[in-house]
């Protein structure tokens, strides 16, 4: 005993020797896991703080209701744009969407093939695909639209470049995600089979991550057409662009109309994709079935099933949908070889990064304001999607129609483009940090809900079938089953909503959130190109930051 | 009133006339069983037998299509909410696939077993009180894994994460202690301390014991009673020790199907015959 004693073994404090408690070992915890949940608790509290200061109060805005109603008798009749230009300018925004997530799309799979751990050729490669993703995703696409703008001057481009490359960074990155979870045995198959790296991509990987690849574009694509309403403030064609137009001329009703349609579309478009989702998940498993014919002659040609005229003509349905975006957005390809020369003279202005008129202490404490607003948001939003999004879940909502009714009432929140609500809400409250806190709250909601209540789905059942076995209540099970097992999930995903939030939080700040965005805009409208560059700088050192305490959160807490 | 009135007597299970159809497919056939008080059964058969649906009927995870499974005096499929709550903490259930919580220690994954006890969700060991840490202990100390008591539950060997799943439906201090093929993911060093283990608590405690099983030989050895399950119809219950190879694999050969698990079947009991038959 003595011995151990010396050998450095916990003493026995007050316990009688040989009992349990004193035989049982200590719980070792490890340094960097306490620095990791201070971390955590410090974050927290920066954002319970972040809160306090946004001035959010039920009273304030009661008192603030009659503002917005003043304002609503003021717009009177809402109006809409002639439905023949409606059509129009609704295609073209569809169109304009889809074509940057698709050209983001095809630039993703080399970068992601580039950056996850199984496939890439060497560690050179995989941290330059890490620094395309990250970049990409840093700068916002407001940013590259007003460079764009810039040089393209007119047309389409613009828009889709800048949703394009903007894009790139999170599909990339979700598309290495699926490529480092795939099963390794058909790859290390087609090898053994003398295969080469291209053939094992496109037979052993590729049929692997298609459905969770095509989940992540038609997901981005969601996110795209929401935020292609601040792209029409610096100048991208489409809906946004005369939304706001009409807000600048006053003429409120017709804004308003346009805000009505933009929000009606981004229903409709979640509603198909997820369609298309469920489609790709659960028909492919139900074709096929036994051959009928009988000798290998009669088998060669593939017979007509009902399941495969279905998927031959959705996918002629989907090409005619990409076809058709290209022809409306009436590409000028011309533009794309006379950029080049246009390109070295636009750059020298975004440099060297200054603040030009404004003093470092106000650009810096405009940072600080965004960066508050999206800690405030993005907790706000936690608090409420973890009850939501809970309930929204197969296997913790009490009965099917609360989960259907949560769930429907996710996809409304998210149909809603942040930048259409913090519209609305400046007009309730003013100007200011509380009107974008609450947007990009309540838009955080619909995002981190669906994503809460689609981890939480997936857990494993067993535990919790293990645990209703003892005669564990259901907010017991909930508690000690499910939420374990979906706790990292729940904070990557609210990692990925403060990443998300700082960036947004940078755009409603120029439509009048509050925060840099608001310089943003000026600068970028007073053709002070190098404080724009210095603005993104600031923005591109907090996004990485955020990125990296992510990263070590999601490995100490896995 | 009946079910109040009614003495936990000799018989812990009555299972009665019990059929259970998943759509066009029958899972049991008129199935009956009664099990007293102390007993060691074994539920034998190939996979799809309906070992497993009958074993999820005895602890109110499964409705019966018809017939009357009673459990500790109490008519199961009548029973839900609390007092179905309050009939599953008396029941201990182990799992083919042990059904830990991975992420959690494997101290906390024991406590779960006491929840039924407690009230209101439990989150983290500060949540449970001492006394039942305890016990928890005990119980982990007892099934010779207190070292591990810290240790995530995914850090843990197949084997030893079903000695945890032993202990936490230890904790619950059950009358019952089901089974659902307890052994079939591990290897035979491992079987063989898993099938020792709950035989030797189950005799320690005085626990009333029904496992399903597909090996034959395992079967035999280790259960005092041996029911017979084919195509959801119980085809054979007799003692263990009465009971002949000869028997058994007649019984298995009127499924008549090649299968591999078939003949699986007969390669163990060819296996058997070979040797001297084990002392138990």
């Amino acid at each position: 005993m003595t011995a151990l004693l010396a050998s450095g073994q916990r003493p026995a404090e007050a316990s009688p020797p040989g009992s349990i408690a004193e035989r049982a070992p200590r719980r070792i915890v490890s340094p960097e896991r306490v620095a990791a949940a201070l971390t955590l608790v410090a974050l927290v509290g920066m954002a319970v703080v972040a809160v306090a200061q946004s001035g959010i109060s039920i009273t304030g805005m009661v008192e603030s209701w009659d503002n917005a109603e003043r304002f609503f008798a003021r717009v009177g009749p809402i109006t809409f744009p002639e439905p023949a230009e409606l059509a129009y300018l609704t295609a073209l925004t569809v169109g304009l969407v889809l074509c940057g997530t698709l050209l983001a799309a095809v630039i993703s799979v080399p970068v992601a093939y580039l950056s996850a751990a199984n496939t890439t050729p060497g560690p050179g490669w995989r941290a330059f695909g890490r620094f395309v993703g990250v970049f990409t995703r840093a700068v916002p696409d407001v940013v590259l639209a007003m460079v764009f703008v810039l040089m393209f001057s007119l047309g389409t481009l613009p828009g889709i470049l800048a949703i394009g490359i903007h894009s790139i960074g999170m599909i990339s990155k979700l598309f290495a995600d699926a490529i480092e979870q795939i099963d390794e045995g058909p790859r290390l198959a087609i090898r053994a089979a003398g295969g080469s790296r291209w053939q094992e991509f496109t037979s052993g990987i590729l049929p692997q991550v298609l459905p969770s690849w095509v989940a992540t574009v038609l997901h981005r694509n969601d996110i795209n057409l929401r935020g292609s309403v601040v792209l029409g403030y610096v100048g991208v064609a489409g809906l946004g662009l005369e939304m706001s137009f009409a807000f600048k001329s006053l003429n409120y009703s017709l804004g308003i109309g346009i805000a009505i349609v933009m929000f009606a579309l981004c229903v409709a478009m979640e509603v198909v994709s997820s369609a298309v989702r469920k489609a790709m998940l659960t028909g492919g498993r139900a074709s096929g079935g036994p051959l009928r014919a009988t000798t290998p002659d009669a088998a060669l040609r593939r017979p007509w099933t009902a399941s495969r005229v279905r998927s031959t003509a959705w996918g002629w349905i989907a090409a005619a949908v990409v076809v058709g975006s290209i022809l409306i957005c009436d590409i000028q390809w011309g533009d794309l070889v006379t950029v080049w020369a246009k390109m070295p003279a636009v750059a020298v202005q975004f440099w060297p990064p200054s603040f030009g008129n404004y003093d470092a202490a106000t650009m810096f404490g405009a940072m600080g304001q965004t960066i508050g607003i999206a800690l405030a948001a993005t907790l706000l939003a936690l608090v409420v999607s973890v009850v939501v999004g809970s309930l929204a879940a197969r296997n913790v909502a009490p009965n099917g129609t609360v989960r259907t009714s949560m769930r429907f009432l996710l996809v409304v929140i998210r149909g809603v483009p942040e930048v259409i609500l913090a519209i609305v809400l400046i007009v309730i409250t003013g100007l200011g940090a509380q009107a974008g806190t609450l947007a990009l709250a309540f838009g955080g909601i619909g995002l981190a809900g669906k994503l809460i209540a689609d981890s939480f789905e997936e857990v494993k059942a067993g535990p919790e079938r293990a645990l209703a076995a003892t005669g564990a209540s259901r907010t017991q099970v909930y508690a000690s089953a499910t939420l374990p097992q979906g706790t990292p999930a729940l904070l990557g995903h609210g990692f990925y909503l403060l990443d998300t939030n700082v960036r947004a939080a940078t755009i409603l700040g120029i439509v009048g959130g509050g925060g840099i965005g608001y310089y943003l805009l000026n600068a970028g409208q007073g053709s002070n190109y190098q404080a724009v560059t210095a603005i993104v700088l600031m923005l591109l050192v907090t996004v990485l930051v955020v990125e990296g305490v992510a990263m070590w959160m999601r490995r100490v807490f896995r | 009133m009946s079910e109040t009135a009614v003495t936990e007597g000799s018989a812990l299970i009555e299972v009665d006339g019990l059929t259970k159809r998943f759509g066009t497919t029958v899972a049991l056939r008129d199935a009956s069983l009664e099990v007293a008080r102390g007993e060691i059964v074994v539920l034998l058969g190939l996979s799809g037998s309906g070992k497993s649906t009958l074993l999820r009927h005895l602890d109110g995870l499964e409705i019966p299509t018809s017939g009357s499974v009673r459990v500790l005096g109490r008519e199961v499929p009548r029973l839900s909410g609390r007092r179905l709550r309050a009939l599953r903490s008396r029941i201990g259930f182990v799992f083919q696939q042990f059904e830990l919580v991975p992420s959690l220690t494997v101290l906390e994954n024991v406590l779960t077993g006491a929840l039924a006890e407690l009230r209101g969700p439990r989150l983290g060991l500060w949540s449970y009180p001492r006394r039942l840490k305890l016990a928890a202990l005990a119980h982990l100390d007892r099934v010779g894994l207190l070292d591990r008591a810290y240790q995530r539950a995914d850090t843990l060997s197949g084997g030893q994460q079903q000695r945890v799943a032993i202990a936490r439906a230890l904790m619950q201090d059950p009358e019952i202690l089901l089974a659902d093929e307890p052994v079939a993911s591990l290897d035979p060093e491992s079987s063989e301390q898993v099938m020792a283990l709950i035989r030797e608590i189950a005799m320690d405690a005085g626990l009333t014991v029904v496992c399903s099983l597909h090996q034959v030989d395992l079967a035999l050895s280790w259960g005092d009673r041996i029911v017979g399950l084919r195509h959801g119809e119980v085809v054979l219950d007799t003692p263990a020790s009465g009971l002949a190879k000869a028997e058994v694999m007649e019984i298995y050969g009127r499924v008549a199907t090649a299968t591999a698990e078939l003949e699986a079947i007969e390669r163990e009991l060819a296996d058997v015959a070979a040797e001297p038959e084990p002392a138990r």
